[in-house]
């Protein structure tokens, strides 16, 4: 309990408000981190107040002005430092390189962007229910080899043929869901065994070799190829989509509250409550497996092809982006806009340093780096927040 | 503090009871976890109106007994019968969804969630839209907001605040305000006052006492001797897994009842 019921009188609510709201727009700054007077010393304008008076915040509620309440209501939420994150790697990268806002990059940014964002929504949700799946990253691979293999050599069609790939990663989904809600193996461990499951099926099925898919197949096309003459491919299309839906989900539907309840103390409140904690555990592994398969064929269809090192890092990529996204590693609370920023960010550090003249592969330090110093700088922020939302 | 007489989220029945009818009965109940016996042959009962407690060392069977009770366990053997109607629960979904609500210790409320999301957990309004269970966000935060000024608790600004907002006094009250909102019949309260003030001691001793004057069973479990006596009618003193003496309000004091606890002889092998 971080805070009980002191200072809560309705009189010093604006002020205090204000105060902390103020102090938030400096979070690295030690001085206004302790500093918890609400306005401090009466005749000190300090940063944090100025900048309270400027976006109005210090007047009552009603009397707000337009940019008191936008400011109001972007610092209380938990997307705000994956978000100014995202900012200072724009503008950052801007200022370091004229290609930034190119057609190439934005194409690359883009691509690079919705399978991960479609892979970080989908373990979100189980992060948040309190659980995590390793297999991600192999199920990436694994979906888009046996959808290829289906219609390209056994002369399903390919609607069927993707119908049925995704059902065999919801049997995976399921497997997991089994193993961690019914035989209580920690999910980390079931979901280690899929993942080496999932590598081996791999290699018996292309044994290190690709896929390509030369002639024209229109459901690839639909859910690969390039969106008229924009920057802009299919699978971002399919993100977005999916960053709409799973947010109505996750905050407007009952089923969305059960996944946060669940979450929390290993599901024990949640159950004492009447949620059905294990079959929202289970839903969530397998709507995690279908949405990363899902998200390699989207990755195939775009790429006409799919190798076997496709989604190797992608589980650990995954995680990155909903963590700097701002969901709890320990589950019960998370957000599904933090996670596509996330997985946004890390796409465009990605591309950035490719742009500034960094080794291609070098990335993945830099994104390492950055998952430490942006968890650092969340919870801080997060303190704040919640020193300004009691 | 009079807590609004609202209609009940779910389809529940009136709450009012007929004052002294057996709301709940165990009969005979048997309890094991593996091959760890904890309840032998208990039988209880706990009438509308009154609050009967649940006394004794760490081990006795107590919280396995509630845990019974809410639908978290299922008996090993024994009947359990709610409004005289042999009841079976496979979940707490179905023991809340007869009327038993429980509140633990420090597991009533979730930090994470906004206090009105708290307050609906499990029993979700929701709109139309064939059954998506989509959430009425509005009305559930209005609700919410209403019965958290209900309880006196002013300095709630909006149903959207996390609960983390909540001292642990506050926290049992709303649990137990919940409870009554939704219907209950019988209230089942693992030591509410665990780590808790004087001051929020007596919030919660007072929530206990409302829920007694509308007519509701109370089954109460606590450590702190002080806090049992001025509230129960009927204190259980529980010794391994069963009830060993029944003790009547205003027939002990409260260093008879320490002593009797304490005495408590050790576990045959």
């Amino acid at each position: 309990m971080a805070h009980s019921d002191g200072g809560n009188q309705e009189t010093d609510n604006a002020l205090e408000t204000a105060a902390s709201a103020g102090s938030r727009a400096q979070p690295v700054s030690e001085h206004t981190m302790t500093d918890n007077v609400p306005g401090g010393p009466p005749g000190r304008r300090t940063v944090a107040t100025r900048l309270s008076e400027f976006v109005g915040l210090n007047q009552d509620r009603d009397q707000r002005t337009w940019r008191g309440h936008v400011f109001d209501w972007l610092v209380k939420r938990r997307e705000l430092g994956p978000l100014i994150g995202l900012l200072v790697a724009i503008i950052g990268f801007n200022a370091l390189t004229p290609y930034f806002f190119s057609q190439t990059s934005l194409t690359a940014i883009t691509t690079l962007a919705a399978p991960v964002c479609v892979v970080s929504i989908a373990v979100s949700f189980l992060l948040i229910s309190g659980e995590f799946d390793l297999s991600v990253g192999t199920m990436y691979g694994f979906t888009p080899i046996v959808w290829i293999i289906l219609f390209k050599y056994n002369g399903f069609d390919p609607g069927v043929a993707l119908a049925l790939a995704l059902l065999i990663s919801l049997g995976f989904g399921l497997l997991n869901g089994v193993a961690v809600v019914v035989f209580r193996v920690p999910s980390f461990i079931a979901t280690l065994g899929t993942f080496f499951l999932l590598e081996g099926l791999d290699n018996l099925l292309i044994g290190g070799g690709d896929l390509v898919v030369e002639n024209n197949v229109p459901l690839m096309s639909a859910m690969g190829e390039r969106l008229g003459t924009t920057p802009f491919y299919a699978p971002i299309l399919y993100a977005l989509a999916l960053i709409a839906i799973t947010w109505f989900i996750f905050t407007r539907t009952t089923y969305g509250n059960w996944s946060s309840a669940a979450g929390v103390n290993g599901g024990v409140v949640a159950k004492s409550m009447g949620v059905p904690v294990a079959r929202v555990k289970m839903i969530n592994f397998m709507v995690t497996a279908v949405l990363s398969g899902f998200a390699g064929c989207l990755e195939s269809s775009y790429l006409r092809s799919v190798t076997q090192n496709q989604g190797t890092d992608l589980a650990l990529l995954a995680i990155t982006a909903i963590i700097v996204g701002g969901t709890s590693i320990y589950g019960g609370s998370g957000s599904i806009i933090g996670a596509a920023i996330g997985a946004l960010l890390v796409s465009v550090v990605e591309v950035g340093l490719i742009l500034i003249g960094a080794p291609g592969t070098f990335y993945i330090s830099f994104i390492g780096g950055m998952l430490v110093v942006v968890v650092i700088f969340n919870a801080r922020l997060t303190r704040l927040q919640r020193l300004s939302r009691t | 503090m009079p807590i609004k007489e609202s209609k009940p989220a779910v389809g529940s029945a009136d709450t009012r009871l007929e004052p002294g009818a057996a709301v709940f009965e165990l009969d005979n109940v048997y309890h094991r976890y593996g091959w760890n016996e904890v309840v032998f042959g208990v039988s209880l009962t706990v009438h509308s109106g009154e609050v009967v407690a649940l006394v004794g060392d760490n081990g006795s069977g107590k919280s396995t007994l509630l845990k019974i009770m809410s639908g978290y366990h299922r008996p090993t053997k024994g009947r359990l019968r709610l409004l005289g109607k042999d009841v079976t629960f496979r979940s707490p979904a179905q023991a809340r969804d007869a009327g038993i609500e429980a509140v633990y210790q420090d597991l009533a409320i979730i930090d994470d969630l906004s206090l009105w999301r708290n307050f609906f957990l499990g029993k979700e309004r929701r709109r139309g839209f064939g059954g998506l269970g989509v959430l009425d966000v509005r009305g559930m935060r209005a609700e919410c907001e209403i019965q958290l000024r209900a309880l006196g608790l002013v300095s709630i600004r909006s149903g959207d605040q996390h609960a983390w907002v909540l001292s642990g006094g506050e926290r049992q009250s709303v649990a137990i305000a919940r409870a009554m909102y939704f219907g209950a019949k019988l209230l089942l309260l693992d030591e509410p006052t665990a780590a808790l003030s004087i001051r929020e001691t007596g919030l919660v001793l007072q929530g206990i006492d409302d829920a007694r004057e509308k007519g509701l069973g109370v089954l109460y479990i606590d450590h702190n001797i002080g806090h049992v006596l001025p509230v129960a009618d009927r204190i259980l003193l529980l010794e391994h897994g069963r009830i060993a003496r029944t003790i009547m309000r205003g027939d002990i004091s409260e260093d008879e009842l320490k002593e009797m606890i304490a005495k408590t002889p050790l576990r045959r092998k």
